[in-house]
């Protein structure tokens, strides 16, 4: 699902450069949950960054669901795109749009046939627990609910990879297992999960695959513990 | 999706507000102003067409031919010089008939006249290729080389003069239309960016869920071309207003001023020009707008 081969990028030149990623390599196979640990300015963005092509890397191979990352043409980013959920820390829902509106809103925006656009938006809210809340408008939303939101909307489209970068950071404990529990569950449907965080007691509480970057470095890649292994059913 | 782009084109435009309600009105002055000096040529055009139809040169004769077949002889000579579509002989009778008809009135003073002073004259209709200026001096030429023929009068000086205002007119209306459709086009292009400012987050959006270049910008292209419509319908219905307005009031004299009977407006064709221009305008400050709008 996702492969990086001696990735590194380098922001800037001279004495300003900066190096925000030094020789990533890491594959991540279909319908797996990956942790991807670090401090702040570890990377983590970055590399996410790179996956859903915001950025190129300086040097080294990206591939995602199939996709060259590194050599998609302007015209074929969206379709890359499109087989990706994307989750951040703040929850980017439209001020003015009711949830269901935000969650039908990209369905409509990548040519959904109209006639999915209803089911599909509430079936997706239906899997986040947010079907009684479609009508509120985002500012009537608690900080958990608005990332629920989030993630209905970034499921709505049935991706293939969810990419989540810090969706708990400014959430609290109790709320954030609550995302947790709504990523777990999009897990065991069968979407691949790399799910960014800097919160160890989280990592910790996961006991999934983790990548540890410090400094643009991947310094260890931990294996999943017996207790959070791989979901029911899978190879 | 085609109700998509329309849908968010309708909704920028309100959004647009007052600046949007600016663009619209620069689109519709400068399409006005073409239109106007359009509606000027094109009337000016239509006399001068006129004018060069009647385009006559005359031949007068240093003697009255003695009878019909020396007019006869006369004639088949002009015919053959070339360049020829209509011949008419004019009597020195004939001729002095005409001064008594144009004197009205005041006929009698050529009673008085010792003897007929005016001389007779072939009438010659250039056809189509000397009904030009060069082509009707070339003719003169030729007519003045017959010994018959002692002096040629005739061309068509006035058509000229005309063709020249027109020109002007044209180009004027251009030159200041091409002001006004810079400053429309500049007025398109802050409105959609206003809108593309107020809709970043919603952009943003989209283009991380994966919408096509296309969905993103479409809209901005569709909300200028709105404009620039309605702006051109806006133009036509000022037109229409200002030529009820003025042609009653200007026809009587165009007969004895243009030799046109009545001024005609836009036709059908030429209004659509001007919407086509209208949205082309507009849609293209949308196109500015868009153009670096991505991230």
């Amino acid at each position: 699902m996702i492969r990086l081969q001696g990735v590194s990028k380098v922001f800037g030149d001279g004495p300003g450069r900066v190096a925000a990623l030094s020789d990533i390599s890491f594959e991540v196979a279909k319908g797996e949950f990956v942790v991807l640990t670090g401090g702040s300015g570890a990377g983590k963005t970055t590399l996410l960054r790179m996956l859903y092509r915001e950025q190129l890397p300086t040097e080294g191979d990206v591939e995602v669901a199939g996709f060259d990352v590194v050599n998609l043409s302007r015209a074929e980013v969206p379709r890359l795109r499109r087989a990706l959920g994307i989750v951040f820390q703040d929850a980017k829902l439209l001020a003015g749009h009711t949830v269901f509106e935000n969650v039908a809103f990209v369905l409509r925006v990548i040519g959904t046939p109209r006639r999915e656009i209803t089911p599909r938006a509430f079936q997706a809210l239906k899997a986040v627990g947010l079907s009684s809340r479609a009508q509120a408008y985002p500012h009537q939303l608690s900080q958990g609910e608005a990332q629920r939101a989030s993630l209905a909307r970034a499921i709505a489209k049935s991706p293939v990879l969810l990419l989540a970068d810090e969706p708990t950071g400014s959430l609290d404990e109790d709320m954030a297992a609550e995302i947790l529990d709504v990523v777990k569950d999009i897990w065991t449907r069968g979407t691949t999960v790399l799910f960014a965080t800097h919160q160890t007691r989280l990592v910790a509480e996961l006991r999934r695959r983790t990548l540890r970057i410090q400094g643009g470095r991947l310094l260890k890649d931990e294996p999943a513990t017996p207790a959070g292994g791989r979901p029911p059913g899978r190879g | 999706m085609l109700g998509y782009l329309v849908g968010e084109a309708l909704r920028d435009l309100r959004r647009a507000g007052r600046v949007g309600v600016s663009a619209i009105l620069l689109i519709a002055l400068s399409l006005l102003v073409l239109g106007g000096f359009g509606l000027l040529s094109l009337n000016l055009g239509r006399a001068i067409a006129q004018w060069r139809e009647r385009v006559r040169v005359v031949a007068y004769l240093r003697q009255e031919p003695a009878g019909p077949a020396e007019v006869d002889a006369l004639l088949r000579k002009v015919e053959a010089l070339g360049g020829v579509q209509g011949l008419r002989y004019v009597s020195r009778q004939e001729a002095l008939d005409r001064l008594k008809q144009t004197l009205g009135a005041q006929a009698e003073v050529a009673d008085q006249l010792p003897r007929n002073p005016l001389p007779a004259s072939v009438e010659v209709t250039p056809d189509a290729a000397a009904a030009t200026p060069e082509g009707a001096q070339e003719l003169a030429l030729r007519l003045g080389s017959l010994p018959e023929v002692e002096e040629v009068q005739g061309g068509a000086p006035g058509a000229e003069g005309l063709a020249r205002v027109q020109r002007l007119f044209t180009w004027i209306g251009l030159g200041v239309g091409a002001v006004l459709a810079l400053a429309a086009t500049l007025t398109v292009t802050t409105a959609t960016t206003l809108v593309l400012h107020l809709r970043r987050d919603e952009m943003e959006i989209m283009r991380l869920c994966g919408a096509t270049e296309a969905v993103i910008r479409l809209p901005r292209v569709v909300q200028g071309l709105c404009q620039g419509l309605l702006a051109a319908i806006v133009a036509l219905a000022a037109l229409e207003v200002l030529y009820a307005v003025v042609a009653p009031r200007i026809e009587p004299l165009l007969p004895v001023t243009l030799g046109i009977g009545r001024a005609v407006f836009l036709s059908i064709p030429e209004m659509l020009g001007l919407m086509a221009a209208g949205a082309a305008l507009g849609a293209l400050g949308g196109v500015l707008a868009t153009r670096h709008s991505h991230p």
